[in-house]
């Protein structure tokens, strides 16, 4: 969550692709309520736990799960469901 | 308290049984969905993506002052001045989180705000008007859900929510999900409109659809009732729970009006259950019901809001508690022999 955090706040003064480190230490995941790790090559938001990614629009993070894309190297996860429930709680 | 909640798991059951049909209930699925805080919801009232496009809607839409959302709002802030704490780290969800910030001016001590919603163009449109502003506590923005509460657990002081709780569809569940987001001793803040809310609108409705097409669909959200607000609080677990209501009345020249206000407000009907046609006929008989029924002398209408306001602590070992029964150790009967002995 460190490495996050520190990852977050080096950008947050690059203009709009990172977010804040006060509003980075305290969003989780929406589903698994486990730490997010910030994607540099997608500027998204990932949630290791359930595999799904969320993304980062005009600097406003938007953690609505039916938003969230599935991670396509997570082949384990079904297909049908865009929101694993067994995760989550 | 496990009696309690069970009452309470009875009557939400009670209330959602006529609206629903029997198979969104399925056997035990609706009671477990309203236990388990994190990823319920598969008993579904409200059309949660529908309520996102009227919110977006409402970003637009909305006035710029609001008597009535402004009154609620100042009711519910007002309270932080009855508390000696202060609330460095805020958390505001959804609802009119924007007059919540505007009438804020430094009550609570709050530093740090957070600004939730559902609806991305409402996050957009208070980033601007914050940054117009200029002053009030450091504002962050969020867009996420009730339902599934993106926050870190036990990273809040306080967790305001102005009329917006009351389009989830598992308000339990919701309301576990921001007492985990509290600090110890953390307080809740929440105002949902209660079962009273459009009463005469209700009512113009029914005996419009009654009239005009021979049957009745429904035109409106169920609503909390305030017996239910109580158990509420007890459920998910707060302590020192303190629920009050409200009633505002407020003036409009005809239905319509009222109409267009709920829109600004994005209180429009969101019910999986609803009916997608709304006949003109319809529409226009209800207006000229609610006109001949409730309408005042001077050609006004009415239109009643009931407001529930909740409040609710995160439990801490510093809060007052009720003793243990039994733990008494000095009998009634002695104290009146000590303090009434004239009587005998």
């Amino acid at each position: 969550m460190r490495r996050t955090a520190s990852m977050l706040f080096s950008h947050a003064g690059a203009g709009h692709r990172g977010i804040p480190q006060a509003l980075a230490d305290v969003l989780v995941c929406p589903l698994s309520k486990k730490p997010l790790r910030y994607c540099e090559a997608s500027g998204c938001l990932v949630s290791e736990a359930v595999g799904v990614s969320f993304p980062i629009e005009d600097g406003i993070p938007c953690l609505v799960p039916k938003d969230g894309k599935l991670l396509e190297d997570n082949s384990e996860k079904s297909e049908q469901e865009p929101i694993p429930r067994d995760s989550s709680g | 308290m496990a009696s309690s909640a069970a009452a309470g798991r009875r009557l939400l059951l009670l209330r959602h049984h006529h609206l629903l049909p029997r198979r969104y209930i399925s056997s035990s699925s609706a009671a477990d969905s309203l236990d388990d805080g994190g990823g319920g919801g598969r008993l579904k009232i409200f059309d949660r993506d529908l309520k996102r496009r009227h919110r977006d809607r409402a970003a637009w839409a909305m006035r710029e002052t609001d008597g009535f959302v402004d009154a609620v709002a100042e009711n519910l802030l007002d309270r932080l001045e009855d508390c000696r704490k202060a609330f460095p780290s805020a958390l505001c969800l959804g609802g009119s989180a924007g007059p919540v910030r505007r009438l804020l001016r430094g009550r609570g001590g709050i530093e740090k705000l957070i600004m939730m919603d559902m609806s991305a163009d409402m996050v957009r449109k208070w980033r601007e008007s914050e940054n117009a502003t200029d002053d009030g506590p450091e504002s962050h923005f969020v867009v996420g859900d009730e339902e599934f509460l993106p926050i870190k657990e036990s990273s809040q002081d306080l967790i305001i929510s102005c009329l917006g709780l009351h389009w989830t569809n598992d308000l339990p569940g919701a309301m576990i999900q921001c007492r985990l987001a509290l600090k110890p001793d953390g307080l809740f803040l929440a105002a949902i409109l209660g079962g009273e809310t459009l009463k005469e609108l209700r009512i113009a409705c029914t005996i419009a659809q009654m009239e005009r097409e021979g049957g009745i669909s429904p035109r409106m959200s169920p609503l909390a009732q305030v017996r239910d607000a109580g158990n509420l609080l007890t459920r998910a677990g707060f302590t020192l729970p303190g629920v009050d209501v409200d009633q505002y009345t407020v003036k409009y020249n005809s239905a319509l009006e009222l109409v267009e206000h709920l829109r600004a407000m994005g209180e429009t009907n969101a019910l999986f259950q609803r009916n997608p046609v709304l006949k003109r006929d319809t529409a226009l008989a209800t207006a000229a019901i609610y006109q001949s029924m409730f309408g005042l002398e001077d050609g006004s209408i009415p239109a009643t809001f009931q407001v529930i306001y909740m409040t609710g602590w995160r439990e801490h070992p510093s809060q007052q508690k009720a003793k243990r029964r039994g733990s008494a150790t000095i009998s009634f009967s002695d104290i009146q022999k000590q303090f009434a002995p004239s009587e005998n």
